[in-house]
């Protein structure tokens, strides 16, 4: 009874916390878009623009007149779904998003899914033997994965794949399922190596936190079989915090792929994002960063409900 | 006799926990800062054309030269203070901005104000710092400036809500209530007893804060949002050498070696730093 | 066979490894028998050995990296000492049952109470499966758990400290092993829960006649139901008493413990009666381990030299060389 209870707070709790997100986010860039030196639409339109052209863009961005309506009407179009349009090219900001954001979800979930594949045996095998000079490799060179930019390790990729080998494409993308690996496999990899130097860390340190614990002791003397103990008394109990982490990691892993995109042109949403900045294309900007900001907190809600059903421990 | 205890001492010291990763890491960075401060003093080539642009590394020109005929091994080393100068404000600034913040926050009781106070500081992390500082240098206009700028007014909120967090902590300490009884006054307390805890806590999450600005102020550099061409930094570099990878590495290799070693350098501290506060 | 003890200890010396070639002695030397129904209170303090003496009956000393140096150990006919992967999983878990140390641990936090009984259960291969959710509502009903179908469905967050260690005993008799060990069943619960628990620890040798190691650091309360009484200090059995006997104990060390009907408390092992700290590992005494805290130690006592056990009946020995001086 009381469980439950406390899991539907929880959920209406996280609602809220996305809805607020995405509230700062809309009052944020109605802020700074006039805070900002300068008026944005003359500066988009360069000097010697047409006055009637500016006005227009303007109203556009709901730049005139009161600030206070001109907020309620802004907020009001979002709530109907509507992002405005890209004021490069006229195209709907929604659909700019539904065309870029698949593949870049496409690149994470595969980073994930290898990274998971890479760290979970690496992860747990050196927290369970815990030796002394395997656990201090791993942690030296786990720390230089960590402590190198992504886009450096993305370039030296590139020089040894596909300048050196031409295994790898610099650039260009397939939609389609096969084909689409052909671009997407090196920057999974470099995601990948980042993304399972930070798993493999914390898993180590969860396993071998859980070694100690009396509880698994008991589970090798009651004789429990080789597959059943790895999964219930060394994975199950220690993966929690790294399921709680990966979900926060996705966020970063968001700006991860920002620049992996650029560095390998890739057409997905950081691409857009940086391009749009660039150009000071500002719906789109403020349609993908309320995308991404939903998205954070629903994906480190959904950790947080995982890492509750592996681990009931876990406060929710 | 006494040199040999010293040395000794230094020796055990070196020995305890982390000993090693703290040393190496402040001795690269050391060079790192070293060459950085001489390079640009003695021997700078950064002009364009001192050679044939994209010679390779020879004696002459150890890192050899870009497409601009500049000497690459100038310039890793003068963007040393660009590079480690940004991120120090990006970090220094945040960490006073967030902990004065957050002990004011713990301090407070007012339900309303905190709340709102606490979901812009939710809304702020919710997001990673490289795509909110992309998404405000829109606003803003690139350059290392804005970047500074923007550091200081988002980073803050992660500090905020560590030092919040400590400071409530602490205010529950017994001590604190026994200072209140004993009627000190207010701030005295805050200095004396709150300030210190908070702190050490913020400035030790600022060490590895650190690593993770460095590298997205190369990051932003890399997009063109940050420094830009002809800026000797060493994300732009990166991005300058990237059409030219295939018939001259050098160009982009180098400033990212030097990158590389600058956060390898604070990530070697900051775990020999967290060894030795676990002991192990 | 009857005759022949369940248990042989004899002469017991574990080291744990340090390094490569350091090598740290925890206990040394245990000597003591356990008869078929018999249960044995292990007493002793933190880092007397008594936990490392646990673990060499239920084959984990690897595991902290410590291992038999020398002595017998034998459970039932079977030899301990050479016992290999294979013949440890058919003796523990099946024959030997297992208490986990301090309630605070219990369970497994990520598996339903049921799942783990179950488990216990299903380590006989050819136990039919569909009785097996009978069985464990029927081991939960001897450790007398109330409502044991909710039990069942609950983790072990969920269960007072009591609870968590009924389900372990439940598990642990799940096989109905010849011998329980018992490593500290019932520290940090309630005293009530604490005599509960001792009770039903009576009443599973009662049913099933098995031999039950009992591990305390609190020698009042063990001695309400053990038939024999091992007193470890510092490594070693000083003494092994019948229960009965135990206003008449012919070593020091078990009379301080007893006289002062104070808990050695753990895990710090601070001695309220005996003056000083005990001994750490490593830096015993020689001679006599306790002669630094005795009132009646003599310099024969301090000569380097192993104790002899000194047999003063069929379940009682001493150690202490001046026994007969102790009631003058």
């Amino acid at each position: 009874m009381q469980k439950g209870n406390q899991l539907t707070r929880k959920i209406i709790g996280r609602f809220l916390r996305a809805i607020s997100v995405a509230f700062w986010v809309m009052v944020l860039s109605f802020v700074m878009i006039r805070v900002a030196p300068g008026d944005p639409a003359s500066a988009r339109l360069g000097p010697g623009a047409e006055k009637a052209a500016i006005e227009v863009l303007r109203k556009q961005l709901h730049l005139g007149g009161n600030p206070i309506t001109q907020f309620f009407s802004y907020v009001n179009e979002l709530i109907h779904g509507n992002l405005g349009v890209s004021l490069q090219d006229g195209v709907k900001v929604v659909d700019i998003i539904n065309r870029t954001l698949p593949i870049t979800i496409y690149l994470i979930l595969l980073s994930t899914l290898c990274a998971l594949i890479v760290s979970i045996p690496i992860g747990t095998y050196i927290g369970w033997s815990g030796k002394g000079s395997l656990v201090y490799g791993f942690r030296g060179l786990t720390a230089i994965f960590l402590a190198t930019p992504n886009f450096f390790i993305a370039m030296v990729g590139i020089l040894f794949f596909s300048v050196r080998h031409n295994w790898a494409p610099v650039f260009g993308y397939d939609n389609s399922f096969p084909q689409n690996l052909h671009y997407l496999w090196l920057p999974v990899a470099v995601n990948t190596i980042i993304l399972s130097s930070v798993i493999s860390r914390v898993l180590f340190s969860s396993v071998s936190e859980t070694k100690d614990e009396e509880f698994v002791e008991t589970g090798i003397i009651r004789g429990v079989g080789r597959r059943r103990f790895f999964w219930f008394y060394i994975l199950k109990p220690s993966l929690a915090p790294t399921v709680v982490l990966l979900s926060y990691m996705m966020g970063t892993m968001l700006g991860a792929t920002v620049i992996l995109e650029t560095v390998f042109s890739l057409p997905g949403i950081g691409r857009e994002l940086v391009g749009a900045v660039l150009t000071s294309d500002y719906p789109v900007v403020q349609g993908i960063l309320l995308y991404f900001g939903v998205i954070t907190v629903l994906l480190s809600f959904i950790g947080d409900l995982i890492a509750y059903l592996l681990d009931r421990r876990v406060k929710i | 006799m006494k040199l040999k205890s010293m040395s000794q001492r230094i020796r055990a010291w070196i020995a305890r926990p982390g000993g090693v990763g703290i040393v190496s890491g402040i001795f690269m960075m050391l060079t790192l800062m070293i060459l950085g401060l001489l390079v640009p003093l003695f021997g700078n080539r950064d002009d364009a054309f001192v050679g044939k642009p994209f010679a390779p590394p020879s004696f002459q020109y150890p890192f050899g030269l870009d497409q601009l005929g500049r000497d690459v091994f100038s310039r890793v080393f003068n963007a040393v203070g660009v590079d480690l100068g940004v991120a120090f404000l990006g970090v220094t600034i945040p960490l006073a901005i967030g902990t004065i913040v957050g002990i004011f926050l713990g301090l407070n009781r007012n339900k309303y104000f905190l709340s709102v106070i606490g979901s812009i500081i939710d809304g702020i992390n919710a997001f990673p710092l490289l795509i909110i500082a992309i998404a405000a240098l829109t606003y803003l206009g690139p350059g290392l400036k804005s970047v500074v700028i923007i550091l200081s007014l988002t980073n803050w909120a992660r500090y905020a809500r560590i030092s919040r967090t400590k400071a409530v902590v602490v205010t529950q300490q017994n001590y604190i209530e026994a200072a209140k009884t004993l009627g000190y006054p207010k701030w005295r307390i805050v200095l004396k007893h709150i300030a210190p805890n908070v702190s050490s806590e913020t400035i030790a999450y600022a060490l590895s804060d650190f690593i993770l600005v460095i590298t997205v102020v190369a990051g932003l550099s890399f997009l063109g949002l940050a420094a830009r061409p002809p800026a000797a930094e060493w994300g732009s570099m990166i991005a300058d050498g990237r059409n030219f990878i295939g018939n001259a590495w050098w160009i982009v290799i180098f400033p990212g070696i030097a990158l590389c070693w600058a956060a390898v350098s604070l990530s070697f501290i900051v775990e020999g730093l967290s060894r030795r506060d676990r002991g192990v | 066979m009857s005759e022949q003890p369940l248990v042989i200890i004899d002469e017991l010396k574990i080291d744990v490894r340090l390094t490569r070639a350091k090598r740290l002695p925890i206990v040394d030397t245990a000597t003591f028998d356990v008869k078929r129904g018999e249960i044995i209170g292990l007493i002793g303090e933190s880092g007397s050995g008594k936990t490392m003496l646990c673990r060499s009956l239920v084959g984990t000393l690897h595991r902290r990296g410590a291992y038999i140096a020398s002595g017998k150990l034998v459970f039932d006919g079977i030899d301990l000492v050479a016992a290999k992967g294979a013949q440890w999983s058919e003796i523990r878990g099946k024959q030997i049952g297992y208490v986990p140390q301090s309630a605070l641990a219990g369970p497994n936090p990520v598996m339903l109470i049921g799942a783990q009984i179950e488990e216990a259960i299903l380590q006989d291969k050819n136990f039919p499966k569909s009785k097996v959710k009978e069985r464990a509502i029927e081991l939960l009903n001897i450790v007398q758990i109330r409502r044991p179908e909710v039990v069942m469905h609950q983790y072990q967050h969920e269960l007072s400290g009591g609870m968590k260690q009924r389900v372990m005993i439940a598990c642990a008799i799940a096989q109905q092993p010849q011998l329980i060990v018992a490593d500290e069943p019932t520290t940090g619960l309630d005293v009530t829960v604490q005599a509960e628990i001792m009770r039903l620890l009576l009443s599973i040798r009662a049913e099933f006649n098995t031999s039950i190691i009992l591990v305390s650091h609190d020698l009042p309360l063990v001695n309400q139901i053990c038939d024999d009484i091992v007193v470890m200090h510092a490594g070693t059995t000083v003494e092994k008493i019948p229960s009965k006997d135990i206003t008449h104990a012919k070593h020091p060390y078990t009379r301080a413990l007893y006289d002062s009907r104070i808990d050695l408390v753990e895990p710090k092992g601070k001695l309220t009666t005996i003056n000083g700290q005990p001994p750490t590992v490593g830096s015993w005494p020689a001679g006599c381990r306790f002669s630094e805290w005795c009132n009646f130690v003599r310099d024969e006592c301090r000569v380097p030299q192993t104790m002899p056990i000194i047999p003063l009946g069929p379940d009682h020995y001493t150690t202490c060389i001046r026994y007969t001086e102790l009631d003058k």
